[in-house]
């Protein structure tokens, strides 16, 4: 039997490492954080509340229109700021405060929204759970009765993972993206359509972010702030995974999800439930952490070095002990 | 006639006093990101240390002088401890006055410390860097000002010391003339700042970060300089703003109205410039009151609640402003270096 703290937490990461994805995603492409990430997935959980408490269906099947949704709004961030942004030269604190515009502006949107399925059919559409649209089932070994987001969470990151890298290293457009990433005068100097390379990461990093919207409506409490609440998270993993690397950031969005839920879930269960107070606070010594020790996250960390220096080190030691016995004997 | 002169009237200090309050604000973020560059995305930081400071301290220190603690608890009797030491602190005005001049040198002392330590782990690295570490640093901060009981009294929030009981007339319309006092204190200081080598330094950093240091500008040092007082100033209006509501709550602190707006008001009037974001901070909380005031009448013309119309407008002029027109409302002037003849004076002085 999975704990249901062990649950929490790999769907809790899944949602993470899917929006850190997304941030990493456009960060390398046009190398700009978007703070309004978390908020492009609050559209997806108001899709999610409004697919199970209105419709009463399981928002599963709206995965495709939560990607289109979320992934078009990261597109208008695209075309109505950050373009005429970048065609203007903006500074990188300009477009990055452009992106706290936007987040500001979608804010209103999904609150009205939230106001209007309020007044319509008479639901509340702040602090809800509509975990009870989740499908449960049974799995060998791990137990029985396990909400679905177990299962579907981990697994659309497995998949969208594959897609990614075989788009990236197997499509012409991966390669291109890839060489835009890389140096994006010279890639336009040899044809490729820069815009559309720009264009498609805004829209997937949306999508990313939608699916995790989705996901985040079915198992956490929604809000309209609850993108806003999630962004220090989103950013611990991006910058965990060296905000330059996507499966660095599939990865730090693993690792300080579960430290977050799992981590102070333990330490709750054996220190004091105080702990469980301070769980935002975790992002906060991820991103502390790692800008100290490592600043270009685990992805940048020369790890052939580390295991080098490791092996020196125990070799001199052992050599140094090795003496010492024979001097003894 | 006499009740909407009345109501005119509030509605008149409060504006005034909430411009006042944003003014301080806005000055500590134009220094920072107008001037210097840095995005500082957690000003709400400093502004909740500062008011944590006027939450925590002068309430415990009264009761401390007036021995009323041993029997009642500070955060669990707030509201009887501090009963009794505002009539204590209204028999004693210089205590009163001290107290809150204390406060306010505390609360400057302790922003600083914050924007201190909340920029050190990535003051080296680039800016987004930077913003992303501060945005996080203040959600850190109100995250343990609203569990950790004994600073602020966690969730519930604490009542604040009435340090101006002895004051003849109206405790608001002091306090905002005290407020504007203080913000034109710290503008006057920014625009010293500004005008000084050390503001011409920092312009050179943002525009040219490389040639200021080839010039042999300590960029690191500078920055993390400008972040400390920045988060000093910005926490005078945090302690203010607790003595005039006379309450502190941490959830009270949240990044849109402590970060964003003052954001939103330093682009609208001019960054790098201390009359426009005057000017934008005059503004933009004369439109927000405006908003908030015909909150009722704005239904007919508007096919949602009124309260939404905040936050998109500060997202629509945030976005509007930064495209088309960067510089703000009234854009930043050049410096000018000392006339002709004052040169030839004092190169004749020297020689």
């Amino acid at each position: 039997m999975v704990s249901p703290l062990v649950i929490n937490s790999i769907a809790y990461s899944s949602v993470i490492a899917l929006l850190s994805s997304g941030v990493t995603l456009t960060y390398m492409t046009t190398r700009v954080p978007n703070f309004a990430q978390g908020t492009l997935a609050t559209i997806s959980v108001y899709l999610a509340f409004t697919v199970a408490k209105v419709w009463n269906e399981s928002p599963y099947l709206y995965q495709g229109v939560a990607f289109g949704f979320s992934g078009l709004a990261g597109l208008g961030l695209y075309y109505f700021v950050m373009r005429p942004l970048l065609k203007r030269a903006a500074s990188l604190v300009t477009l990055m405060i452009a992106t706290v515009g936007y987040d500001l502006f979608l804010f209103s949107i999904i609150n009205i929204y939230a106001d209007y399925l309020t007044d319509t059919y008479a639901v509340q559409t702040r602090k809800f759970n509509i975990g009870f649209s989740d499908f449960r089932f049974n799995a060998f070994g791990l137990g029985s009765n396990l909400p679905g987001i177990f299962l579907v969470g981990p697994l659309t990151v497995g998949i969208l993972t594959v897609v990614l890298h075989l788009l990236l290293t197997r499509t012409k457009f991966g390669v291109a993206m890839r060489a835009t990433v890389e140096n994006p005068a010279l890639a336009g100097v040899v044809g490729i359509n820069i815009d559309l390379v720009y264009a498609v990461s805004w829209f997937v990093s949306g999508g990313f972010a939608g699916l995790a919207g989705l996901f985040a409506g079915v198992f956490l409490t929604g809000n309209p702030d609850l993108g806003i609440v999630l962004l220090p998270s989103i950013f611990a993993a991006s910058i965990v995974g060296g905000l330059t690397n996507i499966y660095g950031a599939l990865v730090g969005g693993f690792i300080t999800g579960t430290a977050e839920i799992l981590g102070t879930g333990y330490l709750a269960l054996y220190v004091s439930t105080e702990i469980l107070k301070y769980q935002s606070f975790v992002p906060l010594v991820f991103i502390v952490v790692t800008l100290l020790v490592a600043p270009s996250g685990i992805t940048g960390v020369d790890w052939v070095r580390w295991r080098r220096r490791l092996e020196s080190l125990l070799s001199s030691t052992l050599g140094a002990f090795e003496r010492r016995l024979s001097r003894v004997n | 006639m006499s009740a909407l002169a009345d109501s005119f009237f509030i509605f008149t200090i409060d504006l005034l006093a909430f411009f006042a309050l944003y003014l301080i604000v806005t000055t500590s973020l134009n220094l920072e990101l107008g001037y210097t560059g840095v995005p500082n995305l957690g000003k709400m930081l400093a502004v909740a240390g500062g008011a944590f400071v006027a939450g925590y301290f002068p309430g415990r220190f009264a009761a401390w002088l007036f021995g009323v603690t041993p029997t009642l608890d500070y955060v669990n009797n707030n509201s009887q401890v501090l009963n009794l030491v505002s009539i204590g602190l209204q028999a004693d005005v210089p205590l009163a006055i001290g107290l809150f001049a204390s406060t306010l040198v505390l609360a400057v002392l302790v922003g600083a410390i914050l924007g201190y330590i909340a920029s050190f782990p990535a003051i080296r690295l680039r800016e987004d860097y930077l913003a992303i570490t501060l945005l996080a640093m203040a959600e850190g901060l109100r995250v343990v000002g609203n569990n950790y009981v004994p600073i602020v009294g966690g969730p519930l929030g604490v009542g604040v010391a009435d340090v101006f009981g002895w004051i003849p007339v109206n405790r608001f319309t002091f306090l905002t003339f005290l407020m504007l006092g203080l913000a034109g204190l710290v503008l006057l200081y920014a625009e010293f700042v500004a005008r000084s080598p050390l503001g011409r330094s920092l312009r050179a950093i943002r525009d040219n970060e490389v040639a200021a240091e080839a010039l042999g500008k300590d960029i690191v040092r500078m920055r993390m300089r400008v972040l400390v007082v920045g988060s000093g100033m910005a926490a005078i209006a945090g302690a203010m703003y607790s003595f005039y509501t006379g309450a502190v709550i941490a959830n009270s602190f949240d990044r849109t109205t402590w970060t964003f707006v003052p954001l939103v008001m330093v682009i609208l009037g001019g960054s790098a410039n201390n009359t426009g974001i005057t000017v934008g901070t005059f503004t933009y909380v004369t439109v927000r009151k405006l908003i908030a005031f015909y909150k009722t009448a704005l239904v007919a013309f508007i096919p949602f609640n009124a309260v939404w119309l905040d936050p998109m407008l500060l997202g629509i002029v945030l976005i509007v402003m930064l495209i088309f027109r960067a510089q703000g409302l009234v854009p930043e002037k050049p410096t000018f270096t000392l006339s002709r003849e004052k040169l030839r004076a004092i190169i004749l002085q020297k020689s």
